[in-house]
């Protein structure tokens, strides 16, 4: 029991990296229709950065927080700018590429600036064990928790309530219709991708609190896949929740079932469940007409 | 003028070649291939080798992505089940060499079933996204299941051979690489001009209307894919053969990456494009290795360093420049060259 219960909540940790993975996934794929395959590697950028930032003389957690989500903010809003816009009207094909040309060229830069050795990141929070009860976690772990249920509730809230939020729905639901009420569909544009660059910051961060600054970071990218599909692509709550199912899964399938299904449970999940229902769990069916 | 525009009967549309005066300069070409051997140095020689290897499977690709429209980013795990079907097959089953290049492919297509079959319901993104998933499955079941892959050691192979004559030695290989991509061009050219092609580039292009028209989705996805996959089948074959080792690490998601760089770099949907793409992303590394060395020793070790990264980030800016500069490709800027001079003086 013990043993499930271990499995269970470091898998829930895990997962709240997928989740907000996937979360970054689906608010793009909301506002724009396309995946943005760099995901990963935006992450990786900004956990660099974010290295970078805690590594001067003085800097405490808040301000370093600061700092990490005014670059992202920046950064997400020059990707957008200088990539994604002047795609406008160009086939699916050639925007999907356009994101994982840009992933290739991150990645390379980010190694043969900083290197490839994993290095240790500071620890604002400490290194001691908290226990509950039987289980015990890591202030990382509990930061990263903490921050994938604040998000998804300001998200939810977000697409309820906000005006920006609900004109992001009707711009993913018609982009001509909401062109005509009104809604300023560039801006839309790069209000979603600056959030995806939050969302990247945010995973980045609770990647090295957790773990270290490593190149493997950007493997979260693909990773991700699994609970963006899950959750369905268009559903950025549903997206926090399939991060979570799948990282249970995969400890889950790790622990019990033997060495190696661990990386590629989350893969064979999403393939089952496609079959069955092809948009994922939480996502909205596409009704086409010729 | 010439025109390929204008025809009077509807086999002049489907037709090879519409001017027969084409079939010379074909003729020439594969003269001065045959020819090359002895001019080349064996560094050279090599190279050509894995542009013909590798353009077989660009060929497979470019039906699935360019011709009939779907993204796929599994190609990677395709090509290593060709390259361990072959291995596999000439050391455990002895299976004449020849023969196992075919059967590697088939045993690539029936993989692709795996992947073709749940994607049936899935259309774009959702479609690239499994045959990721694809691809890291495939890469795990060969590590782990080491009775018959030999996991993380790899597997060394036998030369091709047929008929007991053996294409071991660059310059015999060549001329096997060579009679092999010729065959696959053929091949592509051929299927391009039938129903088949021709509901391909339907389903591409709106696959509700060309549902409307009579072509059955299913059926011609499912097709696109295993063609697809047994071109990639064979080309792993051939890189088993080629490289006679074959292990894990060779076939990274970075194949899957350089592959659909070179179906864009050479142009979506056209065969010659995929030749010339294929030729610019292999000899690019080999370009930058001379700019280097002209711009001084240290930026030479740091692309010996870093080659994999370095690699990795022309890919990326080729990609990115050929699609907002140039998304026809190089056989678009070969159509261009080439009205430009039929066309000259009146040429704009």
């Amino acid at each position: 029991m013990n043993y499930f219960l271990n499995l269970l909540m470091s898998g829930l940790v895990i997962g709240t990296l997928y989740g907000m993975v996937a979360m970054g996934f689906a608010i793009i794929y909301r506002a724009t229709g396309m995946v943005n395959f760099a995901q990963g590697e935006v992450m990786m950028l900004i956990a660099y950065m974010s290295y970078t930032f805690a590594t001067l003389p003085g800097v405490t957690f808040i301000p370093l927080l600061a700092c990490v989500l005014l670059a992202a903010i920046v950064l997400g809003l020059v990707i957008e700018w200088a990539f994604i816009r002047p795609m406008l009207g160009e086939p699916m094909f050639s925007r999907v590429m356009v994101t994982i040309g840009l992933a290739v060229v991150i990645r390379s830069t980010v190694i043969l600036i900083w290197g490839v050795e994993p290095t240790a990141f500071p620890r604002p929070f400490g290194s001691a064990v908290i226990r509950f009860g039987s289980m015990a976690l890591y202030p990382g772990q509990i930061f990263s928790l903490a921050t994938l249920a604040v998000l998804s509730l300001v998200m939810w809230l977000f697409f309820r309530r906000s005006r920006i939020g609900i004109a992001m729905r009707a711009t993913s639901n018609n982009e001509t219709t909401a062109l005509l009420m009104g809604i300023n569909v560039k801006r839309i544009s790069a209000i979603a991708w600056a959030l995806s660059a939050v969302f990247a910051a945010f995973s980045g961060l609770s990647f090295c609190l957790m773990f270290s600054l490593e190149p493997e970071i950007s493997q979260m990218g693909l990773r991700g896949f699994p609970a963006t599909i899950l959750g369905g692509l268009d559903s950025v709550v549903g997206g926090a929740l399939g991060g979570l199912m799948i990282g249970i899964a995969e400890n889950l399938a790790g622990g019990y079932l033997g060495r190696g299904l661990k990386e590629i449970a989350g893969f064979v999940l999403i393939i089952v469940v496609l079959m069955i229902k092809p948009y994922g769990l939480f996502g909205q069916r596409e009704i086409e007409r010729v | 003028m010439r025109t390929r525009t204008y025809q009077t009967s509807y086999s002049g549309l489907v037709a090879l070649s519409t001017h027969s005066v084409t079939w010379v300069w074909v003729g020439l070409g594969i003269l001065v291939l045959v020819l090359l051997p002895t001019l080349l140095s064996s560094f050279g020689l090599n190279m050509l080798t894995a542009i013909f290897v590798t353009s077989v499977g660009i060929l497979g690709l470019n039906l699935l992505s360019g011709v009939a429209g779907q993204i796929s980013l599994g190609h990677a795990g395709f090509l290593l089940i060709g390259a361990y079907a072959q291995a596999i097959l000439t050391t455990d089953y002895r299976v004449p060499s020849l023969l196992a290049i075919f059967l590697s492919g088939l045993v690539a297509a029936v993989a692709s079933l795996v992947v073709g079959i749940p994607s049936l319901r899935l259309k774009g993104l959702y479609l690239a996204i499994t045959t990721l998933a694809f691809t890291f499955i495939v890469r795990h079941i060969v590590l782990f299941a080491e009775d018959i892959t030999r996991g993380s050691a790899g597997m060394p192979l036998e030369a091709l051979s047929v008929f007991g004559f053996s294409f071991k030695g660059d310059t015999r290989f060549y001329y096997a690489a060579l009679v092999m991509v010729l065959l696959f061009i053929l091949m592509t050219l051929n299927l391009m001009r039938t129903r088949i092609g021709r509901a391909w580039l339907a389903l591409r292009d709106h696959d509700i209307a060309a549902r409307a028209m009579g072509i059955e989705l299913i059926r011609y996805k499912l097709l696109a894919f295993m063609v697809s996959s047994f071109y990639t089948g064979v080309a792993g074959a051939m890189v088993a053969l080629q490289t006679r080792f074959i292990n894990v690490d060779t076939f990274s998601i970075l194949i899957s990456i350089e592959a659909l760089a070179m179906v864009i770099v050479g142009g979506m949907g056209r065969v010659h494009g995929a030749i010339l793409g294929t030729a610019l992303i292999i000899f690019l590394p080999e370009l930058l290795n001379i700019s280097f060395a002209l711009v001084g020793d240290s930026f030479r070790t740091l692309m010996a360093d870093r080659i994999y990264e370095v690699k990795g980030m022309m890919y990326g800016v080729v990609i990115l420049l050929f699609l907002r500069l140039e998304p026809e490709g190089m056989a678009g800027i070969w159509r261009k060259l080439k009205r430009f001079w039929v066309q000259w003086p009146l040429s704009q």
